[in-house]
């Protein structure tokens, strides 16, 4: 009885806060980036895109009549940090949550989000997932309140393998060499589900340790020794600017097909040894056209930067989110996460690379695709060099979709 | 494998230096904003004294301080320093990878082996790596100088009772390894990529290999180095996991069907392996390969 009672001053303030909580007034929204230490420059950049369309958002009015609140959470870069700040943000009132810089720490995110909506129903979150990949996302972990607003590794290789086919520079050998994380293996299963269609020979895999290794030389004499005429690859940032070094230097004449080499400064690094390589892109402001280079500008005007790699995806995916917003009538003067989110599932977007919606039975957006190649004659220069991505091949949504997995079970709140 | 030149300096300090890849990356980063206005070859020369003038003044205005302390401090404060000087650089050069490459004129085939080229650069590399290596190693062994510094880092009290400026001694000796680490990242920034994070992408590795070849000895950081590099780049090539072990006495399916740890190929696993052996070196003998047994 003494022990009930003398809990009781603890027990108020956690009511307090937890009714509190309920009334939230104007949608949070948090970004959960790597704003610090090694992956920083990726989770900066998403940051900048998040920014630029809640700005935007609330430069349109916001949602009910109030600006949406913008809140920024260092993930630290890795899960742990995740999901401690997840709870911060829980705390703060956040009922959308954004991230998009590894698939290792959105694939703890949208376990959190979903433990948390089990056990606090009424009180929902939702995950907007804006560069996370790993199939298994929209996979076996699918689940009602995760959307994802970035590719992934089908759509992406199925893309890249279609446009170079038709230009002629695919081979008949390739060689798949990737990070060996769940993003890799992805990639690795796409290579080879592709090669079919693309009329491809797999001739050799490697999965490698991720940001581990600083010479890339024993693979490429793997690669050479394979004879293969292109390499696909989901490598990014070093792993990819490494390999492409070292196969220059050692005179292999091989094309490389990527997902990630318009990341910053790629080009900048690997300079002429990049120079008919290809990639899949969601987004080449020389193919979007007029729209794109609007959209360009404005981005730049508002950040100062062109907008690159993931951040136009980011900026896309947010206004989908905006618009979905825009369809949610408010409950009790709060947003209810649950219709949003129903909102959400029929959202359709006109971006300046062609019409985007979202797939409800997994919660996949099928977005437009571009595959380009690096070119001097490009439009856009890139990392102010004389390089650029110069578009080979646009893909509509429906042109670039893969059907949705089959292992993916979704639980819809009644 | 670059980082045999780096490391060799690095046992022999005596301070345990967690900033000494930080040099490395100042090394890079120097010979990148000097070589549009001076060219390749001086630059790379200036980035490696620079780097060891920013080493003087650790050493002088940091380290002295805290080197009565003991080891714990002087690693805490060379552990700061490093995330300083990352942060530094990011600040001044941004978050990613800078426009700092091969110059036209080294980009060429020293030999075809086969289908694939053997880069001039890497020969260059490599040439200064043993070039630092010997100087070093004749330094210290036939030299008065080498006679010095050795004394004073073994017996400071005694070398300094002789009459010699032991503090100067260690200046030196510090100055020299972080112009030797420069030297380092000057070259071998070129080849790989010089961004912020080449200090954290080769701290590592100069630690496991300082480990394997014993503290404090040069050779055995050379011979771990060769062994690290060679392992490796031969676990690359070896596309066996323990299914195939299992498959020797007739279990090969099951051992397939089982996936996991068994299917894992030793290949995948290569840039883990310098741990493995970190690990195993440790257990079998904690001096390391040419250490002095503790």
């Amino acid at each position: 009885m003494r022990a009930a009672r003398s809990a009781i001053p603890f027990a108020a303030p956690l009511l307090v806060l937890f009714t509190g909580l309920v009334h939230a007034g104007p949608v949070k929204i948090g970004v959960l980036e790597t704003l610090s230490g090694p992956q920083a420059s990726t989770g900066i950049a998403y940051r900048a895109a998040v920014r630029y369309a809640v700005d935007k958002l609330n430069a349109e009015g916001g949602w009910n009549g109030a600006p949406v609140q913008l809140l920024e959470y260092d993930n630290q870069g890795g899960p742990a940090g995740a999901s401690d700040k997840l709870k911060a943000a829980v705390a703060d009132g956040v009922q959308i949550v954004v991230q998009g810089g590894s698939s290792a720490i959105g694939g703890q995110i949208t376990e959190d989000v979903r433990k948390h909506n089990l056990r606090n129903p009424g009180q929902e979150i939702v995950y907007i997932n804006v560069g996370a990949e790993a199939l298994e996302l929209t996979g076996e972990k699918c689940n009602f309140h995760h959307f994802r607003f970035a590719g992934n590794a089908q759509v992406r290789t199925k893309a890249l393998v279609q446009a170079m086919k038709q230009a002629n520079v695919l081979g008949t050998k390739v060689y798949s060499i990737n990070q060996n994380y769940s993003w890799g293996q992805d990639m690795e299963r796409s290579i080879e589900e592709n090669a079919g269609p693309g009329g491809y020979q797999v001739v050799a895999k490697t999965l490698h340790d991720v940001n581990k290794i600083q010479d890339f030389a024993p693979y490429v004499a793997k690669i050479s020794a394979s004879g293969a005429d292109t390499v696909i690859t989901g490598n990014w940032s070093n792993d990819l600017l490494l390999m492409m070094k070292a196969s220059k230097a050692a005179g292999l004449k091989v094309r490389f097909g990527t997902v990630f080499l318009d990341q910053v400064g790629n080009i900048a690094n690997a300079g002429d040894q990049a120079v008919g390589h290809y990639v899949a892109q969601t987004f080449n402001p020389e193919a979007a056209g007029e729209e794109g280079a609007k959209f360009v500008a404005s981005y730049k005007a508002k950040t100062g930067r062109v907008p690159v790699a993931t951040e136009p995806q980011t900026v896309f995916g947010l206004e989908m989110v905006a618009d979905a917003l825009r369809r949610t009538k408010p409950k009790a003067g709060s947003l209810d996460v649950n219709a949003f989110a129903r909102n959400l599932e029929t959202t359709k977007l006109k971006t300046p690379m062609g019409e985007s919606s979202m797939r409800a039975s997994d919660h996949q957006v099928l977005l437009p695709l571009v595959v380009s190649t690096v070119s001097a004659d490009a439009k856009y220069k890139a990392d102010d060099t004389a390089l650029g991505f110069k578009p080979v091949k646009t893909f509509t949504a429906e042109e670039a979709a893969v059907p949705a997995q089959g292992n993916c079970k979704m639980q819809r709140p009644g | 494998m670059v980082s045999a030149g780096l490391t060799l300096v690095f046992g022999m300090m005596g301070v345990l230096n967690f900033a000494h890849a930080s040099f490395y990356m100042l090394g890079a980063y120097f010979a990148y904003s000097l070589q549009g206005v001076i060219g390749f070859g001086p630059a790379v020369v200036l980035a490696a004294v620079l780097s060891g003038g920013v080493g003087v003044i650790v050493e002088r205005f940091f380290l002295r301080r805290v080197h009565q302390y003991g080891h714990a401090h002087e690693l805490l404060l060379t552990f700061g320093l490093s995330f300083i000087i990352a942060e530094t650089i990011k600040l001044v050069f941004g978050n990613y990878p800078v426009d700092y490459r091969i110059p036209a004129a080294l980009d060429f085939a020293a030999f075809t082996l086969g289908r694939q080229q053997y880069p001039v650069y890497r020969v260059l590399m490599a040439g200064v790596a043993i070039a630092m290596f010997a100087a070093l190693f004749l330094l210290l062994r036939y030299t008065r100088i080498g006679i010095v510094v050795r004394a004073a880092i073994y017996k400071p009290r005694m070398a300094e009772a002789l009459g010699h400026n032991v503090k100067l001694v260690f200046m030196g000796v510090f100055g020299v390894g972080a112009a030797l680490a420069g030297l380092a990242g000057a070259v071998a920034g070129a080849f790989y990529t010089t961004n912020p994070n080449m200090a954290l992408e080769v701290g590592v590795m100069v630690f496991v290999v300082v480990v394997v070849g014993g503290l404090g000895s040069l050779g055995g950081a050379m011979v771990a180095s060769l062994l690290i590099g060679i392992i490796t780049s031969l676990a690359v090539g070896v596309d066996h996991s323990l299914v195939d072990v299992f498959a020797l006495v007739g279990a090969g399916p099951w051992a397939q069907s089982t996936g996991g740890l068994l299917t894992l190929k030793l290949s995948s696993l290569a840039a883990t392996l310098p741990f493995a052996l970190m690990l195993l070196i440790l257990l079998v003998r904690p001096g390391g390969l040419m250490g002095e047994k503790a």
